[in-house]
């Protein structure tokens, strides 16, 4: 997995390519860990990403929690099939904004 | 007080009875008496009467009237009369003359007081005047007349006229009667009556009564009681207690009841018994039911560890223990066999049958032998311990996992149903041998035939053909294959609940009269015969490794994408749980079995760990409902793997934990319509159909 910043109209965007699981979820905590300081909107790019396993629909959780109780915003797109499989059968569609 | 009724109502009766009585003898005797004392007194007031007037010289009467002058003549006739009238109860005794206006006193007899004197003018009483024309008349009727006089008072006359020289009536002789007198003598009667009546009648009664009381009224009384003792006393030696020493049929009938109340109650003693003997029988035959159908494989999927088929069959036993039985067995590593048979008649003889004849096909069906010899050497043992004449139709089928070679033998039993892949259920002609148990010495043949992946078969027994609706409709072959091709592409565990809600539509509320039983063998096809195989130390940095072993399957067999990534995060899931959790900080081993069919195309996955024993899915399913505040981190992962495969299985086993998914890798077949082909699987276009588009 690799993930890389980038800033778009005022906005901070984490482009992840790759998967999330067990073992490349705990780098997305980390890089996350970096990068929520004070940011009001934080867009998820999963363009590249394969799939997500529930290593890191728990780091999104946690991301989603973090942001609301600095009354910023999480944006996840771009999300494939698979990405998007995983989100129905777990509630996160409703839970996480998706573009 | 329902005790007394009977008492009181011929008490009642009796009282009613002696009034009626007394008064008739009062009416009659008491009527009797008055007419013969009117008589009596009639006689003698006329005969005063008619003696006055003969004895008295009408031609004087009138020189009396004119003159109003006493003579001696008159003074005798005073005389007579007072004397008359002082012998007798005459209350008056006068002769009067009936003038025009009104009657004129001649004599007047003086020993009451208040007597007229001669020429004393009294007017007429109302009707006097016709009286004394009534009297003046030839041959008067003899009858003294009642008068109600203020002046008198009650008096009962009788009159006589008087003639003169010339025989014209003159005058006339009155005699007052006292009535006052009779009445006493009448009421004194009455009361005589009555009281002697009374007297005689009441003591009768009570007699009478207490003779009722003796001997009706109290044994009847004492039946009543002993009868409603009863009902509280049947388990009593002697329920029925009344010592009724009558004579009569009163006591003849204490001695019936005596006697009936023994008989019931030994008849309840009786039925106590059978009855308890009757629950005994049940329970027992509960039990026998349960071992029965323990007998028959029912723990579904009956071999988890065998892709190459699926199998399911049921029965449904008519009464507590039934004759039909089916069974599976494996033969041994690549034969499994199936055996489908009903025994004839019902109850417990047809039950202890078909274990024999179960346990002897099983034993007997060993690896490499010949259906046909099975059946002949089974046969053969039946007949020997067959003393009831009892017979089995059954039809034993052995199948080879590898080459889907179906051998099969058939004693006498329904032509089982055969649905080739895509197509339809038909019943598969077989050489029908002779019913097992019929003839010592019956040699049977065996036939075989091949079945390809995907081909289904269906075997059942009379019961299902023969269901009766009301109107004694059989259900039929045709009815079964109709609903056989309906179902024809559900899984043999869907097809046969749906043949079985079919037959209970068919005969409604009709009880079941026969078991129904049925069986389905679907042959999914050959597996690689030898699994890849691949051992990783359990640790999370090792998940790559397994992915990559996974995946390198997966491409060989032109898996999908999407179907790719759902094995890659299960495999994710799984191995990243035993990775933390199976060894704790000791480290162990996990061995991964990947096995593949190739028609249906399908991957199976098994984790093998020495760990912890856990069951992960006995977990509870995550609220995937709640907002972000209240969710908890953890149990998604267990969560996806189970919506995402096909089926999740784990089993803890000689000390290893078992875990395995299946994933079929076109998974939206169900939803393909009837003999559609899926295209190209493996395009990524494809992979939108059963999901949702963006």
């Amino acid at each position: 997995m690799t993930i890389s910043e980038q800033r778009e109209q005022g906005r901070k965007i984490l482009h992840i390519s790759g998967s999330l699981d067990t073992v490349t979820s705990p780098r997305l905590k980390q890089a996350l860990g970096e990068n929520l300081e004070g940011v009001s909107e934080l867009v998820l790019d999963f363009t590249d990403l394969k799939y997500i396993s529930s290593a890191g629909l728990q780091v999104l959780l946690m991301a989603h929690k973090s942001l609301k109780k600095q009354e910023g915003q999480l944006i996840v797109r771009g999300i494939n099939e698979s990405v998007r499989e995983v989100f129905t059968i777990t509630g996160f569609m409703d839970i996480l904004q998706v573009e | 007080m329902r005790g007394k009724k009977l008492g009181m109502k011929v008490m009642a009766g009796l009282l009613f009875l002696a009034v009626i009585l007394m008064l008739c003898t009062c009416l009659a005797v008491g009527g009797e008496y008055l007419k013969e004392e009117t008589e009596s007194y009639n006689q003698i007031a006329f005969s005063y009467a008619r003696t006055a007037a003969e004895y008295i010289d009408g031609d004087r009467v009138l020189s009396y009237l004119k003159t109003g002058r006493k003579d001696d003549y008159y003074r005798q006739i005073q005389d007579f009369l007072n004397a008359s009238q002082g012998q007798t109860d005459l209350k008056y005794y006068y002769v009067f003359v009936p003038c025009e206006e009104d009657l004129v006193y001649i004599w007047d007899a003086e020993r009451e007081e208040g007597a007229c004197p001669l020429g004393w003018h009294e007017a007429y009483m109302e009707g006097g005047r016709e009286a004394v024309r009534e009297i003046y008349r030839e041959n008067p009727p003899e009858k003294i007349t009642i008068t109600d006089d203020a002046e008198y008072g009650y008096i009962a006359s009788a009159f006589s006229p008087i003639f003169d020289s010339r025989g014209e009536p003159i005058a006339v002789v009155g005699v007052d009667l006292s009535v006052p007198k009779i009445k006493r003598a009448l009421r004194y009667f009455i009361h005589t009556v009555i009281l002697s009546v009374a007297g005689v009648i009441l003591p009768a009664m009570g007699a009478f009564y207490a003779f009722m009381r003796k001997n009706i009224i109290a044994p009847v009384r004492l039946l009543n009681e002993a009868a409603k003792a009863m009902t509280d006393s049947l388990e009593m030696e002697n329920p029925f207690r009344a010592d009724i020493r009558t004579g009569d049929e009163i006591e003849e009938l204490a001695g019936s009841f005596e006697q009936m109340s023994v008989e019931l109650r030994d008849y309840i003693r009786r039925l106590t018994k059978v009855t308890a003997e009757k629950e005994r029988i049940g329970a027992e035959l509960d039990v026998a039911a349960g071992i029965q159908s323990s007998m028959l494989p029912c723990i579904f999927p009956a071999f988890p560890e065998r892709q190459e088929v699926d199998i399911y069959a049921s029965m449904n036993p008519a009464r507590e223990v039934g004759g039909d039985f089916y069974d599976f067995f494996m033969v041994d590593d690549r034969h499994l066999a199936i055996v489908m048979a009903d025994v004839s008649g019902k109850g417990v003889p047809a039950a202890l049958f078909m274990v024999i004849g179960k346990t002897l096909i099983k034993d007997h069906t060993l690896p490499g032998r010949d259906l046909g010899a099975v059946f002949t050497r089974v046969n053969d043992l039946l007949c020997e311990s067959n003393s009831e004449g009892l017979f089995i139709t059954a039809f034993e089928g052995v199948l080879d996992l590898v080459t889907g070679e179906f051998c099969f033998v058939n004693a006498g039993h329904e032509l089982p149903f055969i649905c080739r892949r895509d197509e339809t259920f038909m019943p598969y002609r077989t050489r029908a041998g002779f019913v097992l148990a019929g003839m010592e010495g019956t040699g049977y043949q065996a036939d075989s035939i091949r079945l390809n992946p995907g081909d289904k078969l269906f075997q059942y027994t009379d019961g299902v053909t023969e269901a009766a609706d009301g109107s004694n409709r059989l259900y039929g072959m045709e009815r079964l294959a109709k609903v056989l091709q309906e179902n024809a592409r559900r899984a043999p565990m869907e097809l046969l609940p749906a043949v079985k809600a079919d037959i209970d539509a068919f005969v409604g509320e009709v009880p079941q009269s026969d078991d129904i039983t049925m069986l389905c063998l679907e042959y999914k096809g050959r597996t690689d015969r030898e699994p890849e195989i691949l051992t990783a130390d359990a640790a999370v940095e090792n998940i790559a490794k397994v992915t990559d072993f996974v995946n390198r399957q997966l491409k060989r067999r032109k898996c999908p994408a999407k179907v790719q990534n759902q094995i890659d995060i299960a495999v994710d899931e799984l191995f990243g749980n035993i990775a933390r959790y199976a060894y704790g900080t000791q480290g162990g081993e996990v061995v991964i079995q990947a096995e593949f069919t190739e028609d249906p195309p399908a991957v199976r996955l098994t984790f093998i760990d020495r760990g912890t024993p856990f069951d992960p899915l006995s977990e509870a399913d995550p609220d995937v409902s709640l907002a972000a505040e209240e969710r908890q981190p953890g149990g998604l992962g267990i969560y996806i793997v189970k919506q995402s495969m096909d089926e999740v299985f784990y089993e803890y086993r000689d000390g290893k934990n078992i875990l395995r998914i299946s994933k079929n890798f076109c998974e939206e077949r169900p939803e393909i319509a009837l003999g559609e082909k899926v295209p190209g699987v493996e395009d990524r276009e494809f992979m939108g159909v059963g999901g949702k588009q963006i």
